[in-house]
């Protein structure tokens, strides 16, 4: 009696872990992006010269070597950049937490180069973590790196001349070699973030 | 979230709206009140709450100020096509029994120009110069 009991365990343990296994390797076949929309082919980036968060001068190849999730905003926009740069924080820490391997750089890019200083934006993407580059600079040259990405941004004027800036809310990710790979519609969701950028990242 | 805004400091002055109150409490309630800490050395914070209207009339809340901030503005984020626009609201009003929520990517209160270093953010809600609602909250990071 022992022994049938024994060999019924032993069958179903086999077969659920046979189960799990299929389960797990479908799982692989089929994982496809939340919301994510993965370009086939990455697009190159143009040339363009900025300032860095230090007020060095950096040009496209400063997107080369690291993959990037990059946001274009402003320092005093308060209510969708810094939620937008927090999310970004968060999955990049819940990736670390994970374990993976490499993790993707936050980058702001500045919309308002008017008042985003390199001191302020020094200021501000340090706020939302380690190892975040902020970009500024002349208009004319962050204008290059918008119209070839599709990003919009037009200031708004407020009643009492504080001003604001309407832009586009998407998250860029830039592949290692600096091409623009992937990118993620607003509302922005940590889960979907950590979910998919491991994926996209994989792709390269 | 709604844990951690518990720990706010939060209270509600009375507002006599004039009106008739059916409602067992103040005419008008705020609830889950926030405000988001700016990154170092910015101007600006945003105030998020929900206000309800109990009072038994519609009211209209036509400013918004603070003894904190130089200014406080009323605004609201509206995303269209993958592209945030902000634009003031001038008057909001609240039905009788309805709740306005003010949440991130929606409507949001603008604090511009911190009158020093406050710990402690109080919101004083008006209809004209009548006080319909006045709120205190710490500061809170972005995300909690």
């Amino acid at each position: 009696m022992q022994t049938r009991n024994l060999i019924a365990a032993l069958v179903l343990g086999t077969a659920i872990a046979a189960g799990l296994a299929l389960a797990l390797r479908n799982a692989g076949e089929t994982a496809a992006p939340l919301t994510a929309t993965i370009l086939p082919a990455g697009n190159e980036l143009p040339d363009f010269a900025l300032l860095d968060q230090d007020g060095a001068p950096v040009d496209r190849s400063v997107f080369v070597g690291q993959w990037d999730v990059v946001f274009f905003g402003f320092t005093n926009c308060p209510d969708v950049c810094p939620a937008t740069m927090t999310v970004l924080g968060q999955a990049k820490r819940e990736l670390e937490a994970l374990g993976q391997d490499p993790l993707p750089r936050v980058v702001l890019v500045s919309v308002d180069p008017e008042r985003d200083t390199p001191e302020a934006m020094a200021r501000y993407i340090g706020y939302f973590g380690n190892g975040n580059l902020g970009l500024t600079g002349e208009l004319e040259e962050i204008s290059k790196l918008t119209d070839a990405l599709g990003i919009f941004f037009q200031k708004a004027g407020t009643e009492d001349g504080i001003y604001g800036v309407d832009h586009s809310t998407v998250v860029l990710v830039i592949d290692l070699q600096g091409r623009f790979k992937a990118l993620f519609s607003a509302p922005h969701r940590v889960e979907n973030l950590v979910h998919d950028l491991p994926l996209i990242m994989a792709g390269e | 979230m709604r844990l951690m805004r518990r720990r706010f400091i939060m209270f509600c002055i009375l507002a006599a709206t004039g009106a008739c109150n059916s409602h067992d409490g103040p005419p008008v309630v705020a609830a889950n009140v926030v405000v988001t800490a700016p990154a170092p050395g910015m101007p600006m914070a945003a105030g998020y709450l929900d206000i309800s209207n109990h009072s038994g009339t519609s009211i209209h809340i036509t400013r918004v100020s603070s003894p904190d901030y130089e200014a406080v503005e009323m605004h609201e984020t509206v995303v269209e096509d993958d592209v945030a626009r902000m634009r003031a609201i001038p008057v909001l009003e609240i039905e009788d029994g309805g709740t306005v929520v003010f949440e991130r990517g929606g409507k949001h209160l603008m604090l511009m120009r911190p009158a020093g270093t406050p710990e402690t953010i109080t919101l004083n809600f008006y209809s004209d110069e009548e006080l319909l609602l006045s709120v205190s909250a710490e500061f809170t990071a972005p995300m909690d």
